[in-house]
């Protein structure tokens, strides 16, 4: 193969006929400038950079997504707000992404007291900790209004800040038992979990 | 943006607008955009269990208020008063929807809402239960649509219970 030196050879070895007149004319006389319109171009950006605003949300990303979760679906349009999930699959239980137990072993599971204990001990400690600190004052300034409200009784209206002593999210999937929901709300309740969010898809 | 009147030419009136920066901007925000999109729009449904807490050492009941109960089955819907003893059953629906009565469930809630019971605008209390069995399960997707249509209703301090735990339960 022979050896060239470097330099612009664009038009002398790949002839863009179509777009110039004259291949190799780029010396000439002729300009050989190409223009690209970019309008329509400009266009579609700007409508997609608009839609994308407007759909732009950042309340799904407090739930993870998991395998054998399919949320059920609800008219509701509160939005979520951070607390500790609970997230129970087709096949399994996790709290905060850790796994407590296998719906089967739950489910088979007669005990008396409808309560997971795996479950509890973690909802326990984790409640002992935001009770912690909610009374230290830690969080912003909403949460402490929230929680003086709710000391108060008075019950939060839609769309308002909830407390995060004793709230929690459940995340479940649309096919589960109801037994096993009830022994989760009844573990959570025990463990001092007394306002649980359900997370459910809009319609 | 950067602009300059263009080049040499006094008659020209042409002004070339550098639209790169923008286009960049753009290409960027659209990447951006993309990526953290999210498609599916969650909300929640707030519910109080009913029942004994860590700090409660009984289950408070108040004898003169009257509880509004619905009891979910795999086949009906109870709904009943505390006190009154009075139940409405609403069965499945016949054919192949085999589905509950939804339509029905929310007109009878509707009904109750705005009987002499829940005149009082802080009386929006009401308590759901869902009786599962391993031969006639209930979904939780049933549990989530009684919830939400209670909430549509008015019933807006929905709570969840233990089907022997309900104010009002039919005995069958």
């Amino acid at each position: 193969m022979p050896v060239h030196s470097a330099g612009p050879r664009l038009y002398r070895s790949v002839k863009f006929k179509h777009l110039v007149r004259e291949a190799g004319s780029a010396a000439g006389s002729r300009p050989t400038d190409i223009s690209l319109n970019l309008t329509p171009f400009v266009d579609m950006m700007t409508i997609l950079v608009t839609f994308l605003l407007m759909v732009f949300s950042s309340t799904g990303q407090l739930l993870e997504a998991q395998k054998g979760l399919e949320l059920p679906i609800a008219d509701s349009r509160e939005t979520l707000q951070q607390a500790p999930v609970i997230i129970v699959t087709k096949s399994d239980i996790t709290y905060q992404g850790q796994l407590i137990a296998t719906v089967e072993s739950v489910m088979r599971d007669d005990s008396p007291t409808f309560k997971i204990d795996a479950l509890f001990e973690r909802l326990d400690a984790a409640a002992k900790k935001i009770k912690e600190d909610v009374a230290n004052g830690k969080g912003p300034k909403d949460l402490t209004t929230a929680c003086e409200k709710a000391k108060a009784n008075i019950r939060p209206g839609r769309g308002e800040v909830i407390c995060p002593d004793g709230l929690a999210i459940l995340q479940a999937d649309e096919s589960t038992d109801a037994r096993l929901i009830n022994k989760i709300v009844n573990t959570a309740k025990a463990a001092g979990f007394d306002n649980l969010l359900f997370a459910v898809k809009n319609k | 943006m950067s602009g300059s009147i263009g080049p040499s030419d006094k008659k020209s009136v042409n002004v070339e607008l550098n639209i790169v920066p923008f286009i960049d901007l753009m290409s960027c925000l659209t990447a951006f955009l993309l990526v953290t999109a999210v498609w599916v729009n969650i909300a929640q449904i707030n519910i109080q269990p009913k029942g004994k807490t860590r700090d409660q050492a009984q289950v408070q009941q108040d004898d003169e208020h009257v509880t509004l109960s619905v009891l979910v089955q795999s086949d009906r819907i109870w709904v009943g008063l505390s006190r009154v003893n009075e139940f409405q059953d609403i069965p499945k629906k016949a054919g192949a929807e085999n589905e509950q009565d939804w339509e029905k469930f929310e007109a009878t809630l509707k009904e109750h809402k705005t009987s002499a019971f829940f005149t009082n605008p802080e009386r929006n209390d009401l308590e759901i239960a869902a009786e599962s069995t391993a031969a006639a399960p209930v979904k939780y997707q049933d549990i989530i649509h009684a919830m939400d249509i209670a909430v549509k209703v008015g019933f807006t301090d929905v709570g969840l219970s233990d089907p022997q735990g309900l104010a009002a339960r039919p005995s069958l």
